[in-house]
């Protein structure tokens, strides 16, 4: 009897183990509904799901999704989520259920992370709707690699607004204590304005602080933008080139060299806490800066202002890469694609957009939105408004790279750890061979820009190689 | 020739039966994410692409140097920690197993950290070691022990030093623990002898806990041991291996080939499922080496 049990009992578990073992799903149909884009539609009334990692703007975006809920004509009922973290994973694992959203936010890296196995071609019928073509400049606002995949020649959303690229904060009081009424506009000038604030401070204040959150990116890199270096990618000769940034780094190797900079480089919200204590005088960052030290982190000590970064000689000679947002996609396995267009439609029509842009949100990216748009509502997010030198730059290719990317490695040669020469060296070889043998194996092309003008980035005839 | 017949019978079948869930989940939890992380071995992956590159990761991990400066740095903060984690943890243990007044109290103090999460205590040292604001170089500076503050994150000289006081700090609470359990198993008549001959505490300690304390102590230096080369947490939140991977260890490096580094690197998986192979290579021959030498513990008895 004993045996039995203890054979029933084995059997049980075994079962149970078998039992947990799925069937892996199908990945997801190519094959997906057509939308109209034709003539006057027909859309029954149905619920559609809008999942999105942005956080920030939740209230503005809900109210206007109530909006659309409560006034659309076609019964359309759209139920949001807002995401928390590790958003594509969520978005891929949904996939893999069956349980995937209809619309779901696009980024700067939509073709990138998801691309067309996933998203649906938009460019039919953004450009079956006129008002929508022209209020959104689809022709032009085609970005390869972000929401554009040349390999493809789809299109999987279309941009809505942009992130003005990084400007200086500073606090007013310890800059005009060094002698200043504005921010230099030459580097070496501008490290010397530092270099004063820190003498003055004697150890109770400095003249900058950086983060350990991809400092070179945040001051080294736009620099070299704005001074019309080669920052990254050689859109002229279709490679990748590092050389530019040697006078740069040797003179922000003094920020460390001579004491300089804060002595600590913390997470972002420490050194934002840091700065809003008057820790340090000088910070870099983009217009996410107004929420975070209006709401966030408030500075009440001191007034602060918001300028310019330098650059080599003093000359602005490049654009600021900028990073545009509010993009919308339709997921491939959508039953709802009309319904969800629709959606589409609204959220990224002029009044939502312009009203988007004065409260703070973003800056304009359209024409449309930029005419209809007044600066005067924004509050500080005047201050970083899109400026002559704020551009969105075509996408170099994402390549398949082995060590640390450039950033880190050349933040290594600012800090004094490797030599600048060595760094440089060692970034433009792995980019390199990482770029020809993806290029070889057929993962990406090489992007040509042969006009390209660093003051004009998107201006240029870009052409896709592959060779 | 006679066919041999089956031993297994009734019962032995009734085993294998029941092994089978845990041999299912060992192979599906274990063997096979092995397998699978290093057949990516010749492949550049990072997770969503994967370039051939047939023998260059085998390439790469001889001649990286930072691989290498990691497995230096490792075992010279394995060195640092365990010749000051456990004696500390043995002397606490000796002197709350004098019952004195507060005992309980302290020994709950002591081991207080070890429940603490790593990335925590990471977060709360990254303040106690800050330059400017931190409190152990206020504390120092107001001592006039020191006139400048030091730069203990920052410094390739001292960060070491950082990262082994903060790793003793989280973890001899719990060898602590390991030697109270070893001391309440002596005999205490051994110590009425050692008493009666006239040892005083430090003749005790030497001549009769240390000798009998033997066998826990050779386990609690294997596991201090393995721990050291496997410690990645609080380093990746302290200093993320730096500056300039002074504090980069085997397998913190081997987590960012994995997993990546925000900002800093996109996974690699084929070239770190190497690296971790070797890691597994090089603590395999630690352990070897140090059950030789440990046998000559067993002789102290």
């Amino acid at each position: 009897m004993k045996k039995v049990v203890a054979f029933l009992v084995a059997a049980v578990l075994v079962l149970g183990t078998l039992a947990g073992c799925q069937k892996p799903t199908p990945a997801p149909s190519t094959d997906a509904p057509a939308a109209s884009t034709e003539g006057a539609k027909k859309i029954d009334p149905c619920t559609i799901k809008f999942w999105t990692g942005d956080r920030h703007d939740m209230e503005y975006i809900k109210t206007h999704i109530d909006k659309f809920n409560a006034e659309n004509q076609y019964g359309i009922k759209v139920e949001v989520e807002f995401l928390t973290d590790d958003v594509e994973t969520m978005y891929k694992l949904a996939y893999q259920t069956g349980d995937a959203p209809d619309v779901i936010g696009g980024s700067n890296k939509t073709v990138e992370t998801y691309g067309g196995d996933y998203l649906l071609n938009l460019e039919p019928l953004a450009a079956a709707d006129e008002t929508y073509k022209k209020e959104m400049e689809i022709e032009s606002r085609k970005y390869a690699y972000k929401n554009w995949d040349p390999k493809r020649n789809e299109v999987y959303c279309y941009f809505g607004a942009i992130r003005t690229g990084t400007r200086a904060e500073y606090n007013i009081e310890l800059v005009k204590a060094a002698g200043y009424d504005k921010l230099p506009t030459k580097l070496s000038d501008y490290i010397d304005m530092a270099k004063k604030i820190t003498e003055a401070g004697k150890g109770e204040y400095y003249g900058i602080g950086f983060t350990s959150s991809s400092p070179f990116e945040r001051f080294c890199e736009q620099v070299a933008m704005n001074s019309g270096i080669t920052w990254c990618y050689d859109y002229k000769n279709g490679k990748f080139d590092f050389s530019g940034y040697k006078p740069i780094i040797e003179e922000c190797k003094r920020f460390i060299s001579e004491a300089i900079a804060y002595p600590d480089e913390q997470g972002v919200d420490n050194m934002r806490a840091l700065f809003a204590e008057g820790e340090f005088a000088l910070w870099q960052n983009a217009s996410q800066e107004i929420g975070v030290f209006t709401e966030q982190i408030p500075i009440t000590k001191f007034e602060w202002g918001v300028g310019a970064l330098p650059t080599l000689t003093g000359e602005v000679k490049g654009s600021l890469d900028c990073l545009v947002q509010k993009g919308y996609c339709i997921t491939k396995t959508s039953k709802n694609i009309d319904a969800a267009w629709e959606f589409i439609k609204y959220m990224q029509s002029l009044d939502v957009l312009v009203g988007y842009c004065e409260a703070g949100y973003s800056a304009p990216l359209t024409n449309a939105v930029r005419d209809k748009y007044d600066a005067s509502k924004a509050g500080r997010m005047g201050e970083f408004q899109a400026a002559a030198y704020d551009e969105v730059y075509p996408s170099y290719p994402s390549v398949n790279l082995t060590g640390d990317n450039y950033r880190k490695t050349l933040w290594e040669a600012v800090l004094g750890n490797t030599d600048v020469d060595a760094a440089i060296a060692d970034c433009n070889k792995r980019y390199n061979e990482a770029l020809e043998a993806d290029i070889k194996s057929g993962d990406v092309l090489r992007v040509v820009i042969p006009d390209f003008d660093p003051m004009h980035p998107g201006a240029g005839t870009i052409e896709f190689r592959d060779k | 020739m006679k066919k041999k017949k089956s031993k297994l019978g009734h019962e032995g079948a009734s085993a294998l039966i029941m092994l089978i869930p845990c041999v299912f989940f060992l192979c599906v939890c274990s063997i096979y994410p092995i397998c699978w992380v290093l057949r990516w071995a010749p492949y550049n992956y990072n997770g969503t692409k994967a370039t051939f590159t047939g023998l260059q990761n085998f390439q790469r991990l001889f001649t990286d140097k930072t691989f290498w400066e990691a497995v230096l740095h490792t075992f010279e903060y394995a060195f640092y920690k365990i010749i000051v984690i456990i004696p500390l943890a043995l002397i606490v243990t000796v002197l709350l197993q004098q019952k004195l007044r507060g005992s309980n109290f302290f020994r709950g103090v002591y081991f207080m950290p070890t429940i603490i999460s790593s990335a925590i205590s990471g977060m709360i040292f990254t303040f106690i070691f800050a330059t400017k604001n931190g409190i152990l170089n206020a504390i120092l500076q107001k001592g006039n022990l020191i006139t400048e503050p030091i730069k203990w994150l920052t410094s390739g000289d001292v960060v070491m030093i950082a990262v082994v006081v903060l790793s003793v700090w989280a973890g001899f609470g719990n060898y602590m623990l390991y030697f109270t359990s070893g001391m309440s198993s002596i005999d205490t008549g051994l110590y009425e002898a050692a008493k009666i001959d006239g040892a005083n505490g430090v003749q005790i300690f030497f001549r009769v806990t240390l000798p009998m304390l033997s066998p826990t102590l050779k386990i609690v230096l294997q596991l201090a041991l393995l721990s050291a080369f496997r410690d990645y947490e609080a380093i990746m939140i302290l200093t993320q291996g730096g500056p300039g991977n002074r504090s980069m260890t085997m397998f913190l490096y081997n987590y960012y080939l994995i997993f990546g580094q925000s900002n800093s690197a996109q996974p690699q998986i084929g070239y770190g499922a190497l690296c971790s192979l070797m890691a597994a290579i090089i603590i395999g021959l630690v352990t070897m080496v140090y059950l030789r030498v440990s046998k000559k513990l067993d002789d102290v008895i």
